[in-house]
């Protein structure tokens, strides 16, 4: 059997398929077709198929992530969507928090909301904070809202009534009434999204799902009609925002679960390696064109967003959104970053990038301005005959004249100035992963450093020196590896609730009721009878009574006060450095991780026949910095021709297809029997301090 | 241009020592949010943290709202004065004095030195707000409060710790003078905390660059700052620019206080001069001449660099005169508990200045006041509750787009407004309404002020006390060239037996009843340029959204519905 990834991308479209019987790989890669993704995607296919062997017929396994939805949403390409929410909170939307994050900007407004006031319509309920009907739904209501619907030719309609997560009758019975009178319409209650607490975001929620929806629902259906008409007819995946997969037509149910579908194949593959090596903690960074992306694995499992917030910046607020969202951190720097210095003698680097087009100086595609890429050309790391598979010629020349322009308002040589670009990248890269650990209560030396991304490998190893991990690891496939992770993603459900309880042993019946109801959810969501298939993990959150902010708590063990408690005391002490033993405890709500067992990706094997080190050696390069300052030599090798577990030592470039792997002097690198690359300090990571 | 400094530091380890101050700041941040136990430090972010040079100029700081924008100078500057020749390490300092650099009684300055071998190298300085501090009420924060012994206990400039062992002495008069000692324990930790882990981090940066190289690193970084601060205030037209403005009361009375500012521009300079500013109010809306620096700077920083961090070299070019004793530099005996509804007069001032100056980095007068009510009292099973809360408002309009609907003052900063859904659950209080204030609306204009917003209390228990400072509430945010003037903030009792509606400004304090309302309205921000110049697509939009209303239309803008 065959199991196949697709991952679109916003430049390019990779394909990467794993044949379980035989370990055989086949990669494809095209431009992305922007206005029907699917094209892109099945060009990749007949790629695959013709010159690369691939046999449709024998594909058992087919997932599909991409930036479908979240291109809709940035560019603003969904229908036309009204919002019914509770009378006398209209403008909630539109409020948001109110919070102004880009502090000194006397010109700042919030993000602009995807329902303009016009479409906003009230209707008189009104449900309290226990659920209980306060004020009646007024049906007439709903009838004079559907006909004003109808006469602004609407698309979508979003539902948003306060306090739903406690009772959502009013919610179900508007959007059946608006169902009947607006035929054709996309109807979407926000408890049918979300069932936590929070009105605004739950309101964006529901807009942004019944905003993308119909538009979501006709790109699979091409999608799926192109794969059957191209004989892939296994069941199709669709790789969600969690770190797991669903379904089609569960992803056409809530299209927003997709949101982060691409990056968080990224992290579902990183947990997958880190259980290949047994590491449990798992920090996977990887580096793109335009920006970095981080991650964090702790005990195996991916963390999910507490308050998942697209388009956010340190200076915008973004829109939260109350969907399962794998965390993940975004910083300013990657290949295509452009170095400058300003009118007063500063060097910065980021966070304007090149990106892929025009691209850094040296793919010749008009870019002036030089880029991290360029740096790691004229400092040797990249070898500009091989770059891409050979592919691309980089321009040197070009990339050392621009570096050089650059070099003469610091009073540098091009090799010195390269190196300073490269240090700067790398500084910010370093703070941002110390930043990113420690604000969620970790220490980097607790962690395996996973590096992918085409331009990470580049990186990794003084990342991992600087940060003193134990160690550094590539995986295979590292410039496609969101596409590998997804084919390590199970079906996974992520049940969200917000429900109420002091914890007592009195909770702890009505607790286990509603988990259990939860567990039913999941079953049906699966569409199993069987609950022996489905996998639970259980979190509650939960705070100190007086408290605002919860934190999330895995409970792994049974349902009792006792140990629950003692669970909470623990996760609060890693989050806020503190516990407060005597402090009465709350339950504010509870999720419910199911993953239905499934086959993943299998850990390939490293045929050793015959592979020696010399075997592996292309000779040599000199590397800027690789060793101490100026050039110094460093061996090169073919990463699929090391035998396993032979060390090279530093200073040495490692070769790949689409990418190379520097190893400072002091470390040692080997390729392991699952062919993951390693990278480790000659007398330990942990022990080792300072720069070379 | 002034003439350039050389420095033998290369600009590479100056760009990497600048991330790592960077990160050493946002660290202490993080270290503050996760250790604290008051929501009002890591719901509000109510507490800044910096490193200072030896000499007390700011070199790297972290804040999450705009109120502590360079404070720590001055202040650390009073420690200075007061220990000169006898700072030694292990000392940690602590103070929270108006009248010596600080803001009010309930912001706590801690301040570590830190040495290399011997020698001062730099200071750690985390503010932090406490809840309580002792004083007349709870949150130690009367409106109507007439001296500072109301407002709680003042630790002027002592020394808290002695080689690392705090003084017993000193936690025993903390204890015993707050209403929360544990909480305010807690905060005392967590802001040691965070000096600790900056001295922790400078430690690695001495040990990779020396003290040579980062004393030469602080000092590039400051004169760098300063050149671009210069480079901006050089482009602008000379000239004095002059500002007045009223403070709708003080707390203690309703009576109006006229303010106002000089800015003069001169090459590179910029001085500000708040000469013929009255004296000190007798209500606590006075602010200290600390705050004032600060309510300044932050003005000051939006001007010539709102995304770059802070340093003082960005405010050298800046020169600021205040005589003593007024409401913008009140001594001792004056209250200064809600100093930021004095100080943010003083940001306005300026900005209202500058406006027309520079008008791509400014916007029309805004709500401004942080519209701060306190509605407590007993849940139905006996339990105190207390929520606190800030109102978001309008902004103004711009040179070229309407002004920001419901945002939160210039005060604070990345502060959110508090969920209906988690507030409901949590106190026996019902929100019936929270939308545009559509009633008195923006200042119109070419571009309109931005909305502010209506929120209704419904009150489920008896007995309830609502207290409240709105500034504002009067005096409405000023329009700019032709734009008209916003609309006052207020806040308002329904009585549910009566239905009598009793408006209010500032409040000491009324006990309401069970199904009263409390009704808030914050401003609409001031328009740019005149009303009749208004694009008619633009006057279209906000009457499909019911944002304008045609009477106001026509009557605003001159508006004519066309024939059918």
């Amino acid at each position: 059997m065959i199991r196949l990834a697709t991952d679109v991308g916003g430049t390019f479209t990779d394909l990467l398929g794993y044949d379980e019987a035989t370990g055989r790989i086949f990669t494809a890669k095209s431009l992305t077709t922007p206005d029907d993704q699917s094209e892109g995607v099945l060009d990749t296919l007949r790629l695959a198929t013709g010159d690369g062997g691939l046999r449709p017929d024998q594909v058992g396994f087919f997932v599909h992530g991409g930036t479908t939805v979240i291109n809709a949403i940035t560019e603003r390409k969904g229908v036309r969507t009204a919002l019914v929410t509770t009378r006398g909170f209209r403008d909630v939307l539109e409020i948001g928090r109110g919070n102004r994050p880009d502090l000194y900007n006397l010109r700042f407004h919030s993000p602009r909301p995807y329902v303009e006031r016009a479409l906003r319509l009230e209707v008189a309920e009104r449900i309290d904070a226990s659920g209980a009907v306060h004020v009646p739904l007024n049906e007439a209501d709903v009838a004079r809202a559907a006909q004003v619907l109808r006469a602004e030719r609407v698309e979508a309609v979003a539902i948003l009534f306060l306090n739903s997560y406690a009772n959502p009758v009013h919610e179900a019975a508007c959007a059946r009434l608006l169902t009947e009178a607006l035929p054709g319409v996309t109807i979407c209650a926000s408890h049918e999204v979300s069932g936590l607490w929070r009105e605004y975001e739950r309101a964006n929620t529901a807009v942004l799902n019944a905003y993308v929806k119909p538009i979501i629902a006709r790109y699979f259906e091409r999608l799926e009609t192109r794969l059957i008409d191209n004989a892939v007819r296994c069941a199709h995946y669709a790789m969600l925002s969690n770190g797991g997969v669903s379904s089609f037509a569960q992803a056409v149910e809530s299209p927003l679960s997709l949101v982060e579908s691409g990056p968080s194949g990224a992290v579902a593959g990183a947990a997958r390696i880190g259980e290949f090596l047994g590491e449990p903690n798992v920090l996977s960074f990887d580096v793109g064109g335009t920006t970095a992306k981080c991650s964090v694995i702790v005990d195996g499992r991916p963390r999910i967003f507490d308050d998942y917030r697209m388009e956010w910046s340190r200076i915008s607020p973004g829109y939260p959104v109350q969907v399962p969202v794998v965390d993940i951190v975004e910083i300013g720097a990657g290949g295509g970053s452009i170095a400058r210095v300003d009118d007063f003698g500063a060097l910065t680097v980021g966070p304007d990038s090149a990106g892929a087009n025009p691209g850094p100086v040296c793919y010749g595609l008009g870019g002036a301005e030089p880029t991290v890429t360029d740096a790691k050309l004229l400092t040797g790391i990249i070898d500009p005959d091989s770059f891409a598979g050979g592919k691309i010629t980089l321009r040197i020349d070009d990339a050392r004249r621009a570096m050089a322009a650059l070099g003469k308002r610091l009073g540098f040589g091009v090799e010195d100035t390269a190196q300073a670009v490269v240090l700067l990248a790398e500084a910010s890269m370093i703070n941002a992963l110390k930043l990113v650990t420690i604000q969620r209560g970790y220490d980097p030396r607790d962690f395996t450093l996973m590096v992918t991304g085409g331009m990470g490998p580049l990186f990794a190893a003084r990342l991992g020196r600087e940060l003193r991990v134990r160690r550094v690891v590539i995986p295979p496939h590292a410039g496609i590896f969101s596409a590998w992770g997804m084919l390590a993603a199970k079906p996974r459900a992520d049940l969200r609730k917000t429900w109420f309880s002091l914890l007592s042993p009195d909770a702890i019946p009505p607790l286990e009721a509603q988990v259990a109801a939860m567990r039913q959810d999941a079953l049906d969501y699966f569409g199993r009878d069987r609950p022996e298939s489905v996998t639970h993990a259980l979190a509650l959150q939960m705070r100190y009574r007086g408290q605002e902010h919860s934190v999330t708590t895995l409970v792994p063990g049974t349902l009792d006060a006792a140990n629950i408690t003692q669970e909470f005391h623990a996760a609060h002490r890693t989050a806020y450095s503190f516990a407060l033993p005597d402090a009465a405890i709350e339950i504010t709500g509870i999720h419910l991780i199911a993953t239905l067992d499934n086959p993943v990706i299998g850990s390939p094997s490293v045929v050793a026949d015959g592979l020696t080190l010399e075997g592996a050696r292309r000779g040599s390069r000199k590397v800027w910095g690789a060793a101490g300052d100026g050039w110094a030599d460093a061996g090169v090798y073919a990463r699929d021709l090391m035998p396993p577990d032979a060390a090279v030592p530093g200073p040495a470039l490692i070769e790949e297809a689409t990418s190379t792997t520097l190893v400072l002097g002091g470390q040692a690198a080997w390729r392991d029997a699952h062919g993951l690359l390693i990278v480790e300090e000659a007398g330990g990571t942990a022990q080792r301090k300072g720069n070379d | 241009m002034a003439e350039e400094p050389q420095y033998g530091i290369d600009p590479v380890t100056l760009e990497i020592i600048h991330g790592k101050l960077l990160a050493i700041v946002d660290e202490m941040g993080v270290v503050m949010q996760r250790t604290s136990m008051s929501p009002v430090i890591y719901e509000v972010l109510d507490f800044a943290c910096g490193i200072c040079t030896a000499s007390a100029e700011l070199v790297a700081q972290s804040n999450g709202i705009t109120l502590f924008t360079g404070t720590f100078g001055t202040q650390l500057q009073s420690v200075i004065d007061a220990y000169a020749g006898d700072v030694h390490e292990g000392d940690i300092f602590v103070t929270n004095d108006p009248y010596y650099g600080g803001t009010h009684a309930c912001d706590f300055a801690i301040i570590r030195p830190i040495f290399h071998e011997g020698d001062l190298l730099a200071w750690a300085v985390n503010v932090a707000h406490w809840v309580d501090v002792g004083g007349a009420v709870p949150g130690s924060l009367p409106p109507d409060a007439t001296s500072i012994f109301q407002e709680g206990l003042r630790l002027s400039r002592l020394r808290l710790a002695v080689h690392d062992t705090l003084s017993p002495e000193i936690l025993r008069i903390i204890r015993e003078n707050v209403r929360l000692p544990d909480v305010a324990m807690g905060d005392l930790n967590a802001q040691i905390a965070t000096v600790h882990i900056a001295e922790a981090r400078l430690g690695e940066m001495l040990d990779r660059y020396g003290a040579d190289v980062l004393r030469e690193g602080f000092d590039a970084l400051i004169d760098t700052a300063a050149r671009r601060a210069r480079a901006v205030i050089a482009a602008l037209p000379d000239g004095s620019y002059r500002a007045q403005d009223v403070i709708d009361g003080d707390g203690v009375s309703d009576t109006p206080i006229t303010v106002q500012v000089e800015v003069t521009i001169s090459g590179e300079s910029l001085a500000i001069d708040f000469t013929g500013c009255p004296p000190a109010a007798a209500g606590p809306i006075n602010c200290g001449a600390g705050a004032l620096h600060s309510a300044v700077k932050s003005v000051f920083k939006a001007m010539v660099a709102p995304h770059e961090p802070s340093n003082e070299g960005w405010f050298r070019p800046l020169t600021i005169t205040a005589p003593r004793g007024t409401i913008f530099t009140a001594e001792r005996p004056s209250p200064t508990g809600w100093y930021y509804e004095g100080s943010v007069h003083a940001s306005e001032l300026v900005w209202k200045a500058l406006a027309p100056v520079l008008p791509q980095r400014f916007s029309a007068g805004s709500y401004s006041s942080l519209c701060v009510i306190y509605l407590s009292g007993h849940t139905p099973d006996g339990e105190e509750f207390i929520h606190i809360e800030p109102t978001h408002g309008g902004w103004g309009a711009c040179s070229d787009g309407d002004g920001a609907n419901a945002v939160i003052s210039l005060t604070d900063g990345d502060t959110y407004n508090y969920s209906i859904e988690l507030l409901e659950a949590k106190f026996p209080l019902r929100v019936r309404r929270y939308d545009f204030n559509t009633e008195n609306g923006p200042g119109a204009g070419r571009y309109r002020g931005g909305y502010g917003v209506v929120r209704d209390y419904e009150v489920l228990v008896d007995g309830t006390t609502l207290t409240g400072s709105f500034g504002r509430n009067a005096t409405a945010p000023w329009g700019i060239e032709g734009g008209f003037d916003g609309s006052a903030n207020r806040f308002e009792v329904i009585e549910a037996a009566t239905g009598r509606v009793t408006p209010y400004g500032r409040l000491g304090g009324r006990r309401l009843h069970r199904g009263d309302v409390v009704r808030i309205v914050t401003g609409g921000g001031g328009g740019w340029g005149p009303p009749d110049r208004r694009a008619p697509e633009a006057i279209t939009a906000d009457l499909r959204a019911e944002l304008l209303s045609r009477d106001d239309a026509r009557r605003l803008y001159g508006w004519q519905e066309a024939a059918q």
